[in-house]
Formats: structure tokens, C-alpha cells, sequence
């Protein structure tokens, strides 16, 4: 069903599509783009790969059997972003630094928590989108060929 | 150590120590604990020991340990005889913890919200432990039936509380009894109060939850009956007795409920066989009693029904754990099966007989002056009521005497084998209690004054002694005796016709209203589920079709003048109109193929045009997401399409629309299309408030150091709602990752 175009492409395409996700991610605090979108067109690139060359290939270049481990990471980042404020008193999503507060950027990034926040979201939804196609995959490859 | 049995051992631990805190903390002249839990409620995790608590407490934690020790002795038999691992045992005594800690927490609330939540947590733990044999039908429909009849009426307490909330301005439980006043509001509420509590107690119509709870093991029973769920009920009539004392009518109401489930208790109790359903319809027997004393309203009732509760809690306790001893000495649970254990069963047949004396009145029992002060109570408010009390005292006298008669007297009827200690410890420990206490009443008069001084707000006398002089309560005891000695010896007369009540009882008693309420209600969702779902179309429809209906209620009842305006469109729209026509065009185009692979093209094309409409609103943020998420969609679709076997989906493509999907599914689709448009019509015909939403965020962005609103409205002005989502997210891939896994397998 794949040719050899689709495999080269598909080749051709992951890393550029995972540094656009990373751009995206990092850059979501001053230009458009967030964690969600980053997930999202990260995810997009591992599920061509699938597409391309199926789940037995995949599974040995990519670390693809992480995802579930991945997406629960970003879970438990979110969730300790977003709780830990409340152990001295703060409301729940207490960003630091406070509003007024001096940011250390590093380039375009902003060391906030809220950027911590916004990677946990890409970790989940990287891991979800992967991990379902991968146990979609594996479903179904395994019943063709059992 | 299994963890079973570490939390027998907790339960133990727990229910001594909190026994033992509280008798502290009542003799040292009571406790309060108030700390702040929802502000902008109101509410305050406000606790404290006054009489009323310290009696409830006391009975939850003492009777609580007396059953945590038995069932230790009792749950390996239990659990051995059905098959099941001793691992179930944990469940069992989780929910009794719960069980344990939620009637405390019940008994000391000080706020009707938290007062609430304890009542509520009583009911689900109730429903777990009723349940506890869940491999049994029988048991799960007594549980279910528990929980909704106790529950349903759990509701009824949460609106009259809060009703009181409304009109008092306040959730503490205090002020609102010290400002109760006889209006309209008060009035509601106090009747709802007093329904959740009669439901709870097992009081007549709503009685017939009880007899069926009594599947539950026996640990679970003898507490339920005596110290927890039961008697939570009339502790809620005692904690807001001052205010259904404001309301007319609501007393005598509270009397005639009283004597009915006296009545319906006693007679069904004396016709029963099986040893835990006589106890159970004694149970609403002797919470009759509670009620109607709480009902003849006076400082005297007040005090014997707190006493009552005392005693009642004590020796119920004792003859469930009994019934339940007997049982697994004997492998039987039928009184016609019984008979002449008295010889093999000594300490028990002695123990069991002085719990049955205490709730039959008899001297040398405490019970003989639970039922003193019930006569005295009784007597003035009139000969009448004398009456009554005389002949419910006599059937129980009848009942219990049956009991204890037919079980430990007689032929030897079945093989009995040795008891373990800690089956028959609490039965004695309880049984002398309440000897002790039928000579050296002081503590229990104690413990009766000060919560009726709670219940009856002002000073309330309580003297427990032996007169030996021919008062009134006394000629009505000795007529109690003799009354009821007449019953069980002769039985032979009124057999038939207690038989008969029962039967009337079964045919068209209040539970039969039950089963046909649910049964409907059953049907009914079977009904709307059947239409629902049928297929992915009707339940397409089963949302659209009613939102249309509200909308077009909404157009119909605000009317329509002046909300509908029309702009003009300049210049630079066309771009967007000409974009925006394009989405509507593919949204109908989606409507005529038939092929699967084209439907879900065009549909993509449909959500892609959509970000380009955002794209050219200024929104590249939201374009993006379009984007990623209508590729994401798409590739999905095509995704499963290509698992599906190819000729399914040319099979599919090719079943022609039936006749009456050819105009419903239209219709609907239509219907449902017209009056969004209306409703999106006119949202966007009102003038833009100055200040909207939007502009306040943006205007803050910058000050949480982001450029991007969008993303700063992610992942900080509404976070937690991201939050909530993308665990949402997770659940859903654990869920596909399990369903797939299991599907393979």
C-alpha cells in the first residue's frame, strides 16, 4: 500500500515536523501556538511514520512504547504546576513569577511556570495521540497477523 | 498481618478510643470544634459534644466496638460458609469504619450542610454492607432498596434545610433552633425534616426497607439497628425537635406515625419465622415508640424517648449478635427449626434472656425504667395514650418472650456446636450492662437528662428508681406482664388473624408501591434509551431535536421584535463572506455521498475552510489548532476506514434510505439547523457590551508576561479548566489502551 515516495517522505518529514512542534511549544508564550497545538503536529508526525512504514518499524527506531509513561509525565507536571501553590497558601494555578515580577527570558523563551505548565499539556497530548494510534495499530496488525 | 484483619484491628482501636474520648469529653461538660470549610457557602466544619451527641456518640462507638470484636470472630464463618476469600473481609470493615466515623460525625454537627453530608455518608455505607454479599440478588435489591429509599429521602432533608437556610440566614444548626418561628417556611421544612427522618427510622409507610436489610451479616444488622442508620433518623427528630415543635399538627402527625409502626412492627414481628426478621420489625416496633414519645411533646417524653434509645440500642444489639451466634452454632436461621439450646448454649441462652427482659420491660433491667418513663410520659397526656403504650409494651413482651422461648426452651430440635468466645463476649459484656444498669441507673440518667436537655431546651428531670407502691406506671407494668403473658400463652386465638394482618400487609402494603414505582420508572427509561439510541442518527437527534424545542420556547415566550437586526457587509468582508460560504457549502455538500472516504474529505474541508475564516479574524491562534485538529480528525476517520473490511463499507454505502429516514432525518437535520441560526442570529444582533471579556484579557496578558492571550488564557487565567481537560484526556487514553488490550486478548 506505502511506496517507496511515502516512505521517503514520511522520512524526510519527522524531524522538521518535530522541531516546528518544539517551536511552537517553546515560542507559546510570545507568539502563536501552544502545548496543545505543539502535541497535536507532533503527534501528526509519529502517525505518518505508522502510515509509512507500520507499527513493527516504528516501534525500533521511535520510543514509541513510552507514550502512555509520556502522557501521564505531562499529567503530573500539569497537576504539580498547577497544586503545588496551594502547599504555601496560594490559590490554585499560581503562576511564578508574579505579575511585575522579573522574567529571565533565554532567548524567546520565558522561564515561567506557566511554560512548565504549557509542556505538560504537549507531553499529554503527544503521548494520548500516539498511544492510541499505537494501540490501534498493534490491535490491528496483530489480528492480520497473528 | 493481612490487611483484613489490620483493619478489624483499626476498627476496634477507633471505635474504643473514640468511645472513650467522647464519655471524656461529655463528663468534662462538653467540647466544640469550629473551623472555616466553604466561606463563600457559609458552611463551617462546625462539630460539638452536647448531651444529644454524647448519647448517639457513646451508643455509635460502644456498640461500634462491641460489633468490630464479634465480627472478627464472625466474618471468617461468615465468609467460610459462602466460599469467599478472607481478602472481602476489608470491604466489610471499611464501610463500617465509615459507617463508624460518619454517624459521629452525624450526631456532633453543628452546620446542616455538614450535618447533610454525614447523613448522606451513613446511607452509602449502609448500602455497601447491606450489599456485602453482592454474589446474592436477594441482597443487592435490599441494598438498592435501602439506598433509595433512605436516599431519595436524604434529598428531602438537603431542600429543607436549606430552606431553613433561606429563611434564617444562617447553616448553623443553633441560632435557627433558637430563632424557630410556626410561618410557611418553617413549617415546609420542618415537615421535611421530619419525613427524611421517619424513612430513616424505619417508621410506617416507610418501613419495609428494614425486614429486607436484614440480609445483610449479622455484625452489619446489629449495628444498623441499634446504634447507626436507624437511629439516626430519631436523632435527627431530637437535634430539631425545638423547631417541629413550632409547627401545628407536626406532633400529633410524629404520634399517629408512632403508633402505626408499633402496630405494623408488633404484629408483624410476632408472626414472623426467621430470627432476624422478628428483630427487624421489632426494630420498627421500638423506633415507633421513640417517635411517638418525641411527638406527645413534653419535658417527660423527651426524656424517656432518650432513655428508650439507650436501652433499645443495647439490647437489640445483644439479640441481633445472638440471633446471629445462634446461627452459626446451628447452620439455622428459623424459629420453627429451633429449639432447646438452652442446654448446649447456656451463657448465651442467659445472656440473650436478659437482653430480651431489658426490651421487655422486665425489673432488674435497665429496660424496666426505659418503659417506666415511657408509661409516665404516656399517662400525662391521657388515659388514651396510656393505652396504646400499654398494649405495644404487651405485644413486645409477646414477641421477645416468643423469641427467646422458642430458640433456647423446648425440644432439643438441632445439633448446636461450640461457640468461639468472641462470639458470645459481646452479647454478655452488653447483656451485663444492662443488668448493671437495671441497679445503678445514675450514669444512664445521666447520659438521658442531658440529651433530652438538648432535645427539650430546658432543664428536664430525670429520677430512675424502684417504687414499691401501686402508682400508675407500675399497675401499667404489671398489666404489660400480664398482658402480654396472656399473648404468648395464648397463641392459639390470635394466630390466624396476625396472619392475616401480615398477608394484607404484603398484598398491598406500601412496598408494593415501591416495586411498581420502579418498575415504571424502569420501563420509562427503557423507553426514552430505546429511542435514544437506536442509532448514531436518533441519538444525533435526541440532542438536537429537544435543543430546538427550548429554542423555539425561548423565541416564542421573549418574543422576537427589535432582537433581530441586519448590517451591511463593506468591503473588506467579502474575502471572509466569500470563506465562510465556502464552509457552508461543504457542510451540504458532506450531506449527498455516499462513499465513506469522500464524506470524510469533504468534511475536512468543511473545518479548514473554518480556519481560514479565523485566520482572517485576526485569530491565527485558533486557526492553528483548526488545523492541527481537522488533520488529526480526518486522518482518524480514514484511519478506521481502513481497518474496516473494504466490501462492509461498500455494503454500507450501498443500503438505500429507508422510507422513514428519508424525511426524519431531513426534517430534524433542518429543524434543528434553522433555530441555531436563530439563536446565533440573535447573539450577534446585540450591541457588544464596552468592556467585553476579551478586551479585559488581553488588557492583563501582558502582566502575566505573555504576548500570546490565547496561550496565557490556556495555561493561566483558566488553567484549572485545562486542567480538568487534559485529565479528561488521559482517562480517555487509558480507557482506549484498555479496550483495545482486552479486545486483542
Amino acid at each position: 500500500m506505502t511506496g517507496v515516495l511515502t516512505e521517503a517522505v514520511a522520512r524526510l518529514l519527522l524531524a522538521p515536523s518535530l522541531i516546528l512542534a518544539a517551536a511552537i511549544l517553546v515560542k507559546g508564550y510570545s507568539d502563536v501556538g501552544d502545548g496543545f497545538t505543539a502535541g497535536v503536529v507532533a503527534g501528526l508526525a509519529v502517525l505518518l511514520q505508522y502510515a509509512a512504514f507500520g507499527y513493527r518499524r516504528v516501534e525500533r527506531v521511535l520510543p514509541v512504547r513510552a507514550a502512555v509513561g509520556v502522557a501521564l509525565a505531562g499529567l503530573a507536571l500539569a497537576l504539580a504546576v498547577a497544586f503545588v501553590p496551594l502547599l504555601w497558601g496560594a490559590e490554585a494555578v499560581t503562576h511564578y513569577p508574579r505579575p511585575a515580577e522579573h522574567v529571565v527570558h533565554v532567548g524567546t523563551v520565558e522561564l515561567l511556570t506557566a511554560v512548565a505548565f504549557d509542556v505538560g499539556v504537549f507531553l499529554l497530548v503527544l503521548g494520548m495521540s500516539v498511544g492510541a494510534v499505537d494501540a490501534f495499530a498493534r490491535a490491528a496488525g496483530e489480528r492480520r497477523e497473528p | 498481618m493481612t490487611p483484613s484483619r489490620l483493619l478489624s484491628l483499626g476498627g476496634v482501636t477507633l471505635a474504643g478510643a473514640g468511645f472513650v474520648a467522647l464519655l471524656a469529653v461529655w463528663l468534662l461538660g462538653g467540647g466544640a470544634v469550629d473551623l472555616p470549610w466553604a466561606p463563600t457557602l457559609g458552611s463551617r466544619l462546625a462539630f460539638r459534644v452536647d448531651g444529644l451527641a454524647a448519647l448517639y456518640g457513646l451508643l455509635a462507638t460502644g456498640i461500634g466496638l462491641a460489633v468490630f470484636v464479634y465480627a472478627r470472630a464472625y466474618l471468617p464463618i461468615h465468609l467460610a460458609h459462602q466460599g469467599r476469600p478472607e481478602a472481602h473481609g476489608v470491604r466489610l470493615y471499611a464501610f463500617l469504619l465509615l459507617f463508624l466515623v460518619s454517624m459521629v460525625g452525624l450526631v456532633t454537627a453543628q452546620d446542616v450542610i455538614v450535618l447533610f453530608v454525614f447523613w448522606d455518608l451513613t446511607a452509602i455505607a449502609s448500602y455497601y454492607l447491606i450489599g456485602f454479599d453482592r454474589q446474592d440478588e436477594r441482597d443487592r435489591r435490599a441494598a438498592l432498596m435501602a439506598l433509595l429509599v433512605t436516599g431519595a429521602s436524604a434529598v428531602l432533608l438537603l431542600v429543607g434545610v436549606l430552606i431553613l437556610r433561606d429563611r434564617y440566614g444562617t447553616l448553623a444548626i443553633d441560632p435557627i433552633l433558637a430563632a424557630a418561628e410556626g410561618d410557611r417556611a418553617t413549617s415546609t421544612a420542618a415537615v421535611l425534616i421530619a419525613v427524611a427522618a421517619l424513612a430513616k427510622s424505619a417508621q410506617a409507610p416507610l418501613h419495609f426497607w428494614l425486614p429486607r436489610a436484614m440480609v445483610a451479616p449479622t455484625p452489619v444488622s446489629a449495628y444498623l439497628h441499634s446504634a447507626a442508620m436507624v437511629a439516626a433518623g430519631v436523632f435527627l427528630l431530637g437535634r430539631f425537635h425545638p423547631l417541629l415543635r413550632e409547627v401545628p399538627g407536626l406532633l400529633e402527625g410524629l404520634v399517629a406515625v408512632g403508633i402505626a409502626s408499633m402496630a405494623v412492627g408488633g404484629v408483624l414481628a410476632l408472626t414472623r419465622d426467621e430470627l432476624k426478621q422478628i428483630l427487624a420489625y421489632s426494630t420498627v416496633a421500638q423506633y415507633g415508640y421513640v417517635v411517638f414519645l418525641l411527638g406527645l411533646g413534653t419535658a417527660a417524653s423527651a426524656a424517656a424517648a432518650s432513655l428508650y434509645v439507650l436501652v433499645h440500642a443495647g439490647a437489640k444489639c445483644a439479640l441481633f449478635l445472638s440471633a446471629g451466634a445462634v446461627t452459626a452454632a446451628t447452620g439455622e436461621n428459623r424459629l420453627s427449626r429451633l429449639g432447646g439450646l438452652a442446654r448446649p448454649l447456656p451463657v448465651l441462652a442467659g445472656a440473650t434472656g436478659l437482653a430480651g427482659a431489658a426490651l421487655a420491660a422486665l425489673p432488674a433491667t435497665a429496660g424496666f425504667f426505659a418503659d417506666e418513663l415511657f408509661f409516665g410520659a404516656a399517662l400525662e397526656r391521657g388515659a388514651a395514650f396510656a393505652a396504646v403504650a400499654l398494649a405495644s409494651a404487651a405485644l413486645t413482651l409477646a414477641y421477645i418472650g416468643r423469641f427467646w422461648t422458642e430458640i433456647f426452651l423446648g425440644a432439643r430440635a438441632v445439633e448446636a456446636d461450640r461457640l468461639p468466645a468472641l462470639l458470645v463476649g459481646p452479647v454478655v459484656a452488653l447483656a451485663g450492662l444492662l443488668l448493671a444498669a437495671g441497679f445503678f441507673a445514675a450514669p444512664l440518667a445521666r447520659l438521658a437528662r442531658d440529651a433530652a436537655e438538648t432535645t427539650w431546651r430546658a432543664p428536664v428531670d430525670v429520677s430512675l428508681a424502684y417504687h414499691l407502691d401501686a402508682r400508675p406506671e407500675n399497675l401499667l407494668a404489671l398489666a404489660t406482664y400480664a398482658l402480654g403473658a396472656v399473648l404468648l400463652v395464648a397463641r392459639r386465638w390470635w394466630w390466624p388473624a396476625a396472619l392475616a394482618a401480615a398477608r394484607v400487609g404484603e398484598r398491598a402494603g406500601p412496598e408494593r408501591l415501591y416495586h411498581g414505582g420502579l418498575e415504571l420508572l424502569n420501563r420509562l427509561s427503557d423507553r426514552i434509551h430505546d429511542v435514544e439510541v437506536r442509532d448514531l442518527r436518533t441519538r444525533v437527534a435526541a440532542v438536537l431535536v429537544p435543543a430546538s424545542v427550548l429554542v423555539a420556547l425561548g423565541v416564542a415566550v421573549t418574543g422576537a421584535a427589535g432582537v433581530y437586526t441586519t448590517g451591511s457587509i463593506a468591503a473588506d468582508d467579502v474575502g471572509l463572506a466569500l470563506v465562510l460560504s465556502l464552509a457552508a457549502l461543504a457542510a451540504l455538500a458532506a450531506t449527498f455521498p455516499r462513499h465513506h472516504v469522500t464524506i470524510a474529505l469533504v468534511l475536512a474541508s468543511g473545518g479548514l475552510s473554518l480556519a481560514v475564516a479565523y485566520a482572517f479574524f485576526g485569530a491565527p491562534d485558533v486557526a492553528l489548532v483548526v488545523v492541527a485538529v481537522e488533520t488529526m480528525l480526518g486522518l482518524a476517520l480514514l484511519g478506521v476506514f481502513a481497518l474496516l473490511p473494504r466490501r462492509v463499507l461498500r455494503r454500507e454505502a450501498r443500503v438505500p434510505t429507508s422510507g422513514r429516514r428519508r424525511w426524519r432525518d431531513p426534517l430534524v437535520g433542518v429543524a434543528s439547523a434553522f433555530f441555531a441560526f436563530v439563536l446565533v442570529w440573535s447573539a450577534l444582533s446585540r450591541p457588544a457590551p464596552d468592556e467585553s471579556i476579551a478586551a479585559e484579557l488581553t488588557r492583563l496578558a501582558p502582566e502575566a508576561h505573555a504576548a500570546d492571550v490565547v496561550t496565557a488564557v490556556l495555561a493561566d487565567f483558566r488553567g484549572l479548566d485545562t486542567l480538568v481537560e487534559i485529565t479528561v484526556l488521559a482517562v480517555a487514553l487509558l480507557g482506549v489502551g484498555a479496550l483495545v488490550r482486552r479486545r486483542a486478548a
